[in-house]
């Protein structure tokens, strides 16, 4: 099974976004709801200035941190992609949290993000975004062939942007974002080095099998039962994270002896 | 039929659509299992469970138009499209243009002709058929042109339909004072320019030869936020080949931030540094001589003229590195011809601009761009014919963006009752088209002579106009005022009859000729019906004419039947159109070498006038000058403003799709300015101009992308009109703030970068 991708090339992206409209008006998507938000970047002091936008949206890592909380399949990886079914999302935002990226938002009580057009793309299109973009910084295909045209593209920029990279290939498992970026991931702000939260396994496994209980219970009386898995979760979570911040701690004292 | 005001509580367009057809019925049934799961594993949306209706079309939200294709389901758009054989969308469109749909599903928009019973502003009207709307404008049309001649009705308009307004009944009725907004409030001097130093207009669609250019120059256009579709394309794919990026602008724009060379200047004088740019070409020889003498007159004089503009001198002015100066200048010229500085769209900044467009060219000259594979082609217009009327009784009203109305001999085009525009033309400047801000004061003053009545289709006449209390002025004074539209925009309100549009996916439209490097021809047909009771242009001005004894104009009874005739001249039905794919697209002749040797060049001399004798016998300055234009003192900054990305004028912000993704305007302030003045990114701030008139509130940015001296925002927010209700209240309107404008005295064009702004922390 082929593996899908997209290209976005930060250096062409011009900020338009028509991406981001275009995927509203394709995907017809509820008031609020939005998979693409443009964010400006601006470096240095007037009139040193360098800059240029980011497309916060769903990276569809391989490794994906959403679908490892999602606690009923709503979030699901198919063709090395992030999907979402919205019919079987109850809205208890553990992806919200989980995603490295922030990506994730709740509309209308369920979880909200880019599902790479399943609909569309299935029918044998291409996703609303990238057909529209007019600076060609979107492309959508087989993963392997947009690695390729991202290091070809991060190799004809590189004269201009001295630190251009591809972004992605490995970050968070591999995204299926592929990016071409011009500068350092901090320029853009994207974090270096994604990570799934390093316990994560454990909560699928352990922690997972309570809240699908409580997914059960929220199927019968929803809203008291989203609060109540959002309440535990929350505390969950915090106490996951503290473990995991103890575990880097150590991981890098440890580091520090050798 | 009720009354009703412009404050019409927020409905849902669909509970409209559904009392007119039970067609819309099953489109909202799947529709809504849409919405609940717009993407759920294997549930086929809405929109693939019908028969799918493709219709080609041109879109309208903003005056570029690309061709699209918008498919329906079952009576509903659901997705517009770039048509891929149109040579401008290329099967691309900007946020505005896939916005199409939602700004034609706007609850808030027009639904019946009405009839105002309120004050003339206050916005009170009743809702009436189109026979009484009709019948009682027709009638008060009649009884101005019996007291005071046709001449004294004018006419503004501006989007798709303009032509039935401002060009066909305009000259069908008699009157010159008809005028589109985007001559005298953006391009005209651009125009103008052109016209007197190359002989030819720039015209619609900007011909650059983006495919081979290898340097391109930006002064003020900011493209990306300017979001023109093509040129986004065609300037984000000249850079990925290795183009040079040169822009000019206080701001670092989303351009400029992808620019080899970043000239932020001191607004107001960009001038100064073109002549100093022509300066280093000439004095260090880098520009074209072999095509300056072939293709040039006046060399020698603007030698002589610009020996003493170094960059030294430009830097004092502009502020610029004079080393920066002189770089540029040699890297525009080491890629010549392929090195074009790019006309621009909006440039009536500063009333001198018809000078500073000459400048430009000149350079575009000495770069022996014009004529050449990546630098200047020649546009054409498609060959097809105009629909044989009987002749006009005044032959050319409102001149388009790209040429002064009738006037090959020189003269103006008079009326009926021997009256010619009543702008100034010839008197208070000296050509170009009919200037819209310079029609107001007749309405007001009666001189040269009155203007009693005026009909506007689709202007915002509140946010484009510059200086708005004497635009309401006016509109105390007109003993009819009529607005066609399909929003109640805040002009709406002073209107005493509304006449409410259909948009274009909504209707058929003459086909769209664009002159351009492939000349082409291009086919709009409706994709859904009407909303509610609202009416194409086209018949509005069928029905008004046949009212006011103009039958002989309106002999065709549908628009389709005026575009099949029109198709007949060059062997085309709207079928065989259709099947083609809803393009025509013709051979142009983009190069000098298709002249083969004749001179393509439309001047006196048959050359490009460097030095123009035109404008010395008229009085003004042969050579472009640079001229200092009044500085903000000091706790004052200049109003620049200009535009993002997802809107278009005034026209979209209420959009519901455009107005999620942005909802209101900032006020770009530079971020040192900011903290001195205690304001982070954020605050909200009211903006007081040097007049006293105040816009806000608005959202501060703090930012280092904009010099010390100046501020912007982003054109036509703040708007005021309660039927609004997303727009309503959100941002600032630089309109408000623009009230006053210097009058550029070659080609009549408003220039409105001459208001100073103060920040306001409380109402
Ligand atoms: S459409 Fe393309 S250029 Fe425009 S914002 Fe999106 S990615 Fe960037
Ligand atoms: S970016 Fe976030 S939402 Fe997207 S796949 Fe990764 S974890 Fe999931
Ligand atoms: S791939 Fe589809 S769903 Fe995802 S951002 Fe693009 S248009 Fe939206
Ligand atoms: S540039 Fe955008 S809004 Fe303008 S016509 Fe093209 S798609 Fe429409």
């Amino acid at each position: 099974m082929a593996l899908y991708a997209f290209l976005l090339d930060l250096s062409r992206c011009i900020g338009c976004e028509a991406c981001a409209a275009a995927c509203i008006a394709g995907n017809e998507l509820p008031a609020g709801a939005q998979y693409i938000h443009l964010i400006e970047q601006t470096h240095g002091v007037f009139p040193h200035l360098t800059g240029g936008f980011k497309n916060h949206r769903c990276y569809h890592c391989a490794d994906a941190a959403c679908v490892k909380v999602c606690p009923t399949g709503a979030l699901y990886k198919e063709d090395g992609l992030t999907r979402l079914n919205r019919d079987v999302c109850i809205g208890c935002a553990y992806c919200t949290d989980a995603c490295p990226f922030n990506v994730p938002q709740i509309v209308d009580g369920r979880s909200s993000k880019c599902d790479a057009c399943a609909a569309t793309t299935k029918a044998g299109g291409q996703p609303w975004c990238v057909r529209t973009c007019p600076s060609d910084a979107l492309r959508y295909g087989e993963r392997r062939e947009i690695l390729a045209e991202a290091h070809a593209r991060v190799e004809a920029i590189r004269a201009r942007y001295p630190k251009a990279r591809v972004y992605g290939e490995a970050e968070a498992g591999g995204l299926g974002v592929v990016i071409v970026l011009p500068d350092a991931p901090e320029a853009f702000d994207l974090p270096a080095n994604p990570q799934t939260p390093l316990l994560l396994d454990v909560w699928q496994k352990v922690v997972q099998p309570a809240a699908v209980g409580l997914t059960g219970l929220s199927v019968l009386v929803t809203g008291v039962a989203a609060i109540i898995a959002r309440r535990n979760h929350m505390k969950e979570l915090a106490e996951l994270r503290a473990q995991q911040a103890q575990t880097e701690q150590n991981a890098g004292a440890q580091e520090g002896e050798r | 039929m009720g009354k009703v005001q412009l404050q019409i509580s927020r409905r849902t367009f669909l509970k409209g659509a559904l009392t007119g057809s039970a067609g819309a019925a099953l489109a909202l049934g799947a529709l809504e299992e849409a919405a609940a799961a717009p993407s759920g594993k294997g549930a086929t949306p809405w929109y693939y469970r019908g028969e799918i209706k493709r219709a080609y079309s041109v879109c309208d939200m903003c005056p570029w138009r690309c061709g699209v294709i918008v498919q329906s389901v079952n009576g509903r758009v659901y997705k517009i499209d770039g048509n891929p054989a149109d040579p401008k969308s290329r099967g691309m469109l900007c946020a505005r243009g896939q916005a199409g749909a939602s700004f034609m599903y706007d609850p808030d928009r027009l639904r019946s002709p009405m009839i105002r019973i309120g004050e003339r502003g206050e916005g009170k009207f009743q809702e009436v058929t189109w026979e009484e709307a009709l019948d009682a404008m027709a009638q008060k049309l009649l009884a101005i042109k019996e007291q005071y001649g046709p001449e004294s009705v004018a006419i503004f308009g501006h989007t798709s339909g303009e032509f039935w307004f401002t060009d066909y009944f305009a000259q069908a009725w008699g009157t010159p004072n008809a005028s589109k907004p985007s001559s005298s409030l953006c391009t005209s001097p651009r125009e103008e320019a052109s016209l007197l130093t190359v002989g030819l207009p720039v015209g619609g669609h900007e011909p650059v030869d983006w495919e081979g250019v290898r340097c391109v120059t930006l002064i003020g256009s900011h493209i990306g936020e300017d979001s023109r579709n093509t040129v986004m394309q065609d300037f984000t794919r000249a850079w990925a080949r290795g183009a040079k990026v040169i822009v000019v602008d206080p701001r670092f724009s989303s351009a400029a931030a992808k620019a080899d060379y970043w000239l932020p200047i001191k607004p107001g004088t960009d001038t100064a540094l073109l002549l100093a740019w022509i300066n280093v070409l000439i004095t260090e020889h880098r520009y074209d001589a072999e095509y300056v003498a072939e293709w040039t007159q006046g060399f020698d004089k603007l030698a002589a003229h610009v020996a003493e503009m170094t960059p030294e001198w430009a830097a004092a002015i502009t502020e610029l590195d004079p080393e920066l100066i002189r770089t540029t200048a040699r890297v525009m010229a080491e890629h010549l011809p392929q090195s074009v500085i790019v006309p621009g769209r909006h440039v009536t900044w500063y009333g001198n601009d018809t000078q500073r467009m000459r400048a430009v060219y000149i350079i575009n000259a000495l770069l022996g761009a014009y004529g050449r594979e990546g630098g200047i082609y020649f546009n054409k217009s498609p060959y097809i014919e105009a629909y044989p009327h009987p002749p006009f009784a005044v032959a050319g009203s409102s001149g388009g963006c790209s040429a002064e109305p009738g006037a090959e001999n020189g003269e103006l085009p008079v009326g009926p009752s021997g009256k010619a525009r009543a702008d100034g033309a010839r008197t208070k400047f000296l050509r170009g088209p009919t200037a819209m801000q310079e029609l107001i004061e007749p309405m007001i003053t009666g001189e040269p002579y009155p203007i009693k009545a005026l009909i506007v289709y689709g202007v915002n006449l509140l946010h484009s106009i510059p200086n708005v209390p004497r635009t309401i002025e006016a509109l105390k004074k007109l003993d009819l005022v009529v607005a066609i539209d399909v929003l109640p925009m805040e002009h709406v309100a002073w209107a005493d009859i509304v006449l409410p549009e259909a948009t274009i996916y909504e209707r058929f439209e003459d086909v769209w000729t664009v002159s351009h490097k492939t000349p082409y021809i291009a086919l709009r047909e409706p994709a859904v019906e009407p909303y509610a009771d609202t009416k194409p242009a086209w018949w509005m001005a069928r029905e008004l004419g046949l009212r006011v004894g103009l039958e002989k104009y309106f002999k065709w009874e549908t628009v389709e039947e005026f575009v099949a005739t029109r198709l007949q001249s060059i062997g085309y039905t709207v079928e065989k159109l259709r099947e083609e794919g809803g393009v025509i697209v013709q051979k142009g002749k983009p190069y000098l070498s298709d002249f083969k040797g004749a001179s393509p060049f439309k001047t006196p001399s048959g050359k490009i006038e460097l030095y123009s004798e035109a404008l010395a016998l008229a009085g003004h300055d042969p050579l472009p000058v640079y001229t200092p234009v009044e500085e903000p003192p000091p706790g004052w900054f200049r109003l620049l403003y200009g535009r993002h990305p997802v809107h278009t004028f005034a026209k979209t912000q209420n959009t519901p799709l455009l107005h999620q993704l942005n909802p209101e305007n900032e006020l770009w302030l530079n971020a040192e300015v900011a903290a001195s003045l205690g304001l982070k990114n954020g605050d909200r701030v009211w903006l007081e101009n040097q007049d006293g008139a105040r816009s806000g509130p608005i959202k501060v940015k703090a930012t280092q992308r904009i010099r010390p001296d100046a501020v912007f925002m982003s054109h036509g927010f703040g708007h005021n009109a309660p039927g609004l209700s997303l727009a309503n209240g959100k941002g600032a309107s630089d309109a408000a703030l623009i009230t006053r404008y210097a009058l550029d005295p070659i080609c009549g064009g408003a220039g409105m970068r001459v208001n100073f702004v103060r920040i306001v922390k409380e109402a």
